[in-house]
């Protein structure tokens, strides 16, 4: 079975354009859940906890701390099992 | 569980948030002593912020998924019910694009911090209504050169924290859409363990 790539993008804030990346909370290669909180951005003075559009393995961090993305921009991978 | 408001008065107390940087406070560890001013760490947004008394902290928990899952207006929310409630008692204030708080010409009268965790806030503002001044000048505030004012030097006069709390509920409670229940710490904690 082949297993599926799942983009983390930065989610639909209301009119937030972009944001900076404070931190990842989880480490590359770790098992995450959905929902779970993954990493924080900010956006002046408010810190916004991104959670896990869905359950597996965290493969790839794109955007890294002190980085700026845009509104539905990517932020990292998460590969799901097939 | 609901939407939960929570005022308070703090101890004098320093607080960095996640960018904070140590160059912003300014008082010597004698200072700090001497005024019995504590330091912590939290993990709001923004740099470094005073507490203490005579600012009224105001802590909405609320579950932006029942508002429209919009953080920005979250934000404009509590803005704009603190420059409602200063017009209530004769001050002009406003809110600035890429400055978060409240502000009366050059000086700020409210800050705002908020954390978003699972889409439910954390922290909130702290208007200052009769604050120390000398204890402003410890910090830069959020890192700016950011003068801070009180409700108190703007009108000349003392004004009870209490009166302003309710005028600023009133104003939080129009815009949220809240039926006000009026509780304490201890039944909100009970219940949430239900």
């Amino acid at each position: 079975m082949k297993s599926k790539v799942i983009e983390i993008r930065l989610p639909d804030l209301g009119e937030v354009e972009e944001v900076r990346v404070v931190q990842w909370l989880r480490e590359i290669g770790s098992t995450v859940v959905e929902d779970e909180d993954l990493l924080e951005v900010e956006t002046e003075k408010t810190t916004f906890v991104v959670p896990a559009p869905v359950g597996g393995r965290l493969t790839e961090v794109v955007a890294v701390g002190g980085a700026t993305v845009r509104r539905g921009g990517v932020l990292g991978r998460i590969e799901q099992p097939g | 569980m609901p939407d939960v408001v929570i005022t308070v008065e703090h101890n004098p107390v320093i607080t960095f948030g996640r960018t904070g940087s140590r160059e912003h406070l300014l008082a010597s560890p004698t200072d700090l002593r001497r005024e019995g001013i504590r330091v912590f760490e939290v993990e709001r947004g923004g740099d470094v912020t005073y507490h203490g008394p005579g600012q009224l902290v105001v802590y909405p928990i609320v579950d932006l998924r029942e508002h429209g899952r919009d953080v920005k207006g979250f934000v404009r929310r509590l803005e704009n019910a603190t420059i409602a409630t200063l017009a209530d008692l004769g001050i002009g204030a406003e809110r600035r694009d890429g400055y978060p708080g409240v502000w009366v010409s050059d000086r700020k009268a409210a800050s705002i911090g908020v954390y978003v965790s699972s889409w439910v806030t954390r922290h909130g503002l702290a208007l200052n209504v009769s604050v120390n001044p000398a204890h402003f000048a410890l910090i830069r505030p959020c890192g700016l050169s950011v003068e801070m004012v009180s409700i108190r030097d703007l009108l000349g006069r003392k004004v009870l924290l209490d009166r302003v709390r309710d005028m600023l509920l009133e104003r939080l409670t129009e815009r949220f859409g809240w039926a006000l229940e009026a509780s304490n710490l201890g039944e909100i904690l009970g219940g949430a363990r239900e």
